[in-house]
């Protein structure tokens, strides 16, 4: 090379006139902290680091694009590149070769010249200089101008001159430098294959394209890094294991000499992760490009999600809500980086900030534009990650106190405890309703049995509808009474009740505090459920009160039972002979045993007889199709009209009959998809509808149960005709058939199906039956006889299905959509609120 | 077995029950969301409805562990 050359350095020459002196470098040994960090395992790996970034320069600058690293097995590195190879030439002012004074000199390397390096990953070459100084030896290997070139070092000295190997292979280029750290500087002279792996990997990723190899002659291990996707494929790495919620977002721009890379992507997980990067350096504390990043996806976010209505109004969001469960690369290149210490932990450059803020903001903002659909997955994200933040705080409040919650002073929520501290002997009553708590109070035993109150919520919406809910003091109560902590709640060592017991009135209103409180359980508390604490009070349905003397009846088919056995009480059941049939019937009655097994036989023909009724059919107008005691359960529709049959056999004979008068065969009416193909004589063509031919076959469950009743009652000498009034006859009442006599009480029957109402009636002769609506109708003493009082009372054990059961009512009933509360009463053919019980 | 969904988040569970510690939801941030709704007052059931017919949900009836 010529010196005019050498002294005018034009753009992208590396010669020795690019080196600047600053000072000698002898102190690196004496403050090797300063350098490399520490003298421990991230100090020595950091010498690597140092090395590597200086072939990566050459990478930057377009001159190399292998990279190959091996540990050999005398604790020595060998960093190998194929760039240009560090020159050698002699320089006027030292008198020495550049390649000595880049190893050597504290401040001489060709990073302080711009126009060698545009942008660098060292720190104005000290790397090198450092990795030299504290080494036992370092020999450094250059191919340049077709010659190799060896010079050697003893801990940052030069040790020869530099010595000509002769002509390089092929006229390749490039740097290898071998050294081992010195163990007079570093405690553990080790190196990690993983450390070194995970960092080289992360060098690979930030510069696409760019392959690094990693050698371990100890142990034979071997990686290639090498990434075409860049940073991009790094993020996807990063978020390995975690569901994403969108493809990554990839941006590179330049913008005033400094290049701008940034991926970044949302995951279903909480975890934040963010890398920051300056000429490849990391910066684990970030900088200025870290809140560059931030500002841009916060306001990108922020304003796109607020014009689309994804979040709520009144929601506040903070800045780590935008970044929860968000994986981020940010890379920069810039010519003239400013690092807080040797180590580059941050970036300090003020102007990358703006920079970086607007290269995000923007590009994110025409992708959420563009692609509405992960955008709306990011706000919902978003807005979920704020809520999830408030709702702990908003826990933590709650709970702050619990003695303050507990005493409330009148408050809602407020505990009556009981005396004892014996878990499995206490109780904890949850009582909803106005008078039922003082009732409750009253009654209880306050030895061991706690009460809470709990009066809900009623808000009155769009002045139609009702809603309950549980104020937030008495979720409080719940949880600070209950002991269970809502921050560990598999353990409920703490819970200070053997027994929750819900008691709630046997109304609607009831019912849904039930259907909250068993939600809030099963949500927040599901291992007090699991190991069975969690109970329903059944406290009695019924009170009976006869003369002077009154007493409760827990549950509706007690109620019935005990109505028909007295009903039943010697009762006679006179069955006349009535001109209704061939031979006429011999005169009979029928008492006892006999009588009472009419009533169930009868209930469940009465239950199939509505049904049918429900269908639009009398039994009436049934009658005629009885055969052999049996009525026909297969029902045909078929030419616009009706047909019964008796088996399935009487089907196929009918459709055999129909398809001959026809021509072709029947065809089953696909209630879906119109009517499926014909036989194969007259298939009919797909999507056309032959409706002569079409036909449907159900089977009628209540006739089949019908059946099942007309059987008993044939045993018992009943027919199905005898359900049946018989005709009017010239406008008379039908002729009577059966007769109840009961003591003085006698009571004419037109059929049978007078019966159990007749006999319920008999039953009901000289008491008086109350149905209980609410807890506050009983007074305390009533209260402790038939539910608090642990000998008598019923209580149901609440099970992980029942809560499930619960929870899924719950989901139905706070579905915004009136529709779907409906279609679930319904679905559940439930519209008669004298079914509501007081059960789970 | 039915698709199970997470009732804050719609994620869907797959696997048993006992693969979520914080089941029904699929995660414990789940369920302090859902903690943070009870103490919002944001979880409403309907009561009586004024004036529309008093039809009303039961909870199915009998009660299974009623043995």
């Amino acid at each position: 090379m010529s010196t005019d050359a050498a002294l005018t350095p034009t753009a992208g020459e590396y010669t020795s006139e690019n080196i600047k002196t600053l000072k000698d470098a002898a102190h690196i040994r004496q403050n090797p902290g300063m350098y490399v960090g520490n003298t421990q395992s991230g100090g020595l790996h950091h010498l690597v680091y140092e090395i590597v970034y200086n072939s990566v320069d050459e990478a930057l600058a377009g001159y190399c694009t292998l990279i190959r690293v091996v540990a050999h097995k005398d604790g020595s590195i060998t960093v190998a590149d194929d760039g240009r190879g560090i020159p050698i030439g002699i320089k006027p002012d030292s008198g020495k070769s550049t390649l000595e004074e880049v190893l050597t000199v504290a401040g001489s390397s060709g990073k302080f010249d711009n126009a060698a390096y545009r942008v660098s990953a060292g720190l104005h070459g000290m790397g090198a200089k450092a990795m030299n100084a504290l080494s036992e030896w370092c020999e450094a290997e250059v191919r340049r101008d077709g010659r190799v070139y060896k010079l050697e070092f003893e801990r940052g000295y030069a040790t020869s001159p530099i010595q000509d190997l002769g002509p390089a292979p092929d006229g390749k280029t490039g740097t290898s430098i071998t050294f081992k750290p010195d163990p007079e500087v570093f405690g553990d002279l080790t190196f990690s294959y993983e450390t070194l792996a995970e960092r080289f990997r992360e060098i690979a990723y930030l510069n696409k394209g760019l392959a690094l190899t990693l050698v371990d002659e100890r142990d034979g291990r071997t990686e290639a890094f090498k990434y075409d996707g860049g940073i991009a494929e790094f993020v996807v790495y990063l978020n390995q294991g975690e569901t994403p919620e969108h493809p990554p977002v990839y941006v590179k721009k330049e913008v005033d000499n400094i290049t701008v890379e940034v991926a970044f992507q949302y995951t279903a997980g909480e975890e934040k992760i963010e890398r920051c990067y300056t000429n490849n350096a990391y910066n684990p504390v970030g900088g200025t490009h870290l809140s560059g990043y931030r500002a841009g996806i916060t306001r990108a976010v922020n304003t796109y999600g607020k014009k689309e209505g994804h979040f709520k109004d009144g929601l506040e969001i903070r800045g780590e809500d935008f970044r929860e469960g968000l994986t981020a690369v940010i890379s920069i290149g810039h010519p003239d980086p400013v690092f807080e210490s040797q180590t580059k932990v941050r970036l300090n450059n003020p102007e990358v900030e703006g920079i970086v803020s607007s290269v995000v903001y923007e590009f994110l903002s025409e992708y959420l534009e563009k692609n509405p659909k992960d955008g709306q997955r990011i706000c919902r994200k978003i807005a979920l990650s704020a809520e999830a933040r408030i709702a702990a705080k908003k826990a933590r409040d709650a709970l702050i106190d619990r003695k303050k919650i507990l005493s409330g002073g009148g408050l809602p929520g407020k505990l009556m405890d009981c005396s004892t501290r014996d878990r499995d002997k206490s109780e904890l009553f949850l009582v909803e309703g106005d008078s039922a708590g003082g009732s409750a109070e009253g009654g209880r035993d306050r030895m061991f049995q706690a009460v809470l109150p709990l009066r809900g919520k009623v808000l009155n919406v769009e002045k139609a509808r009702l809603e309950k809910l549980l104020k937030n003091a008495e979720i409080s109560a719940l949880i600070a009474a209950i002991g269970v902590d809502i921050e560990n709640v598999e353990d409920i060592s703490k819970v200070r009740y053997g027994k929750v017991i819900i008691l709630t009135d046997a109304d609607v209103d009831g019912q849904h505090i039930r259907t909250l409180l068993l939600t809030f359980f099963f949500r927040q508390m599901r291992k007090l459920i699991e190991d069975g604490h969690v109970f329903v009070a059944r406290p009695p349905l019924f009170k009976v009160t006869q003369k002077k003397e009154s007493r409760f009846v827990q549950t509706r088919e007690e109620m019935t039972k005990e109505l028909m056995a007295r009903g039943l009480k010697d009762t006679v059941l006179q069955v006349l002979a009535t001109p209704d049939r061939e031979p006429a019937r011999v005169p009979r009655a029928v008492t006892g045993g006999d009588l009472a097994k009419l009533v169930p036989a009868l209930s469940e023909a009465e239950t199939a007889v509505v049904s049918l009724e429900r269908r639009g059919h009398t039994l009436e107008s049934f009658l005629h199709r009885l055969k052999d005691g049996a009525f026909p359960a297969q029902h045909v529709r078929f030419a616009g009209k009706e047909f019964w049959f008796h088996t399935i056999e009487e089907v196929a004979a009918f459709r055999a009959e129909q398809a001959q008068k026809l021509g072709r065969e029947l065809v089953l009416a696909d209630e879906l998809a119109g009517v499926v193909a014909g036989g194969p004589g007259a298939p009919a063509p797909t999507g056309v509808v032959d409706e002569a031919a079409r036909y449907t076959l159900d089977e009628w469950h209540e006739v089949r149960a019908l059946n099942r009743a007309v059987a008993k009652l044939r045993a018992m000498g009943f027919e199905p005709r005898d359900l049946v009034p018989l005709q009017r006859v010239a406008g008379r009442e039908p002729p009577v058939r059966f007769v109840l006599e009961s003591g003085s009480t006698r009571k004419e029957l037109a059929h049978l199906r007078e019966f159990v109402m007749e006999i319920r009636r008999l039953g009901e002769r000289g008491i008086t039956v109350t149905r209980f609506k609410g807890l506050g109708e009983m007074d305390p003493e009533e209260l402790w006889e038939t539910t608090l009082n642990p000998a008598k009372r019923t209580l149901l054990r609440v099970t992980l299905t029942d809560a499930q059961q619960a929870e899924d009512l719950f989901r139905t009933l706070m579905g915004e959509e009136v529709e779907g509360r409906k279609q679930f009463i319904m679905d559940h053919k439930i519209n008669n609120p004298e079914d509501i019980d007081y059960g789970a | 077995m039915s698709k199970v969904r997470c009732p804050i988040c719609d994620a869907a569970m797959p696997g048993n029950r006992q693969d979520y510690p914080d089941y029904p939801f699929c995660s414990r941030r789940c369920r302090i969301i859902d903690l943070g709704r009870w103490l919002g007052e944001e979880y409403r059931v309907a009561g009586k409805e004024t004036g529309d017919d008093r039809s009303t949900p039961s909870e199915g009836g009998e009660d299974e562990s009623a043995r």
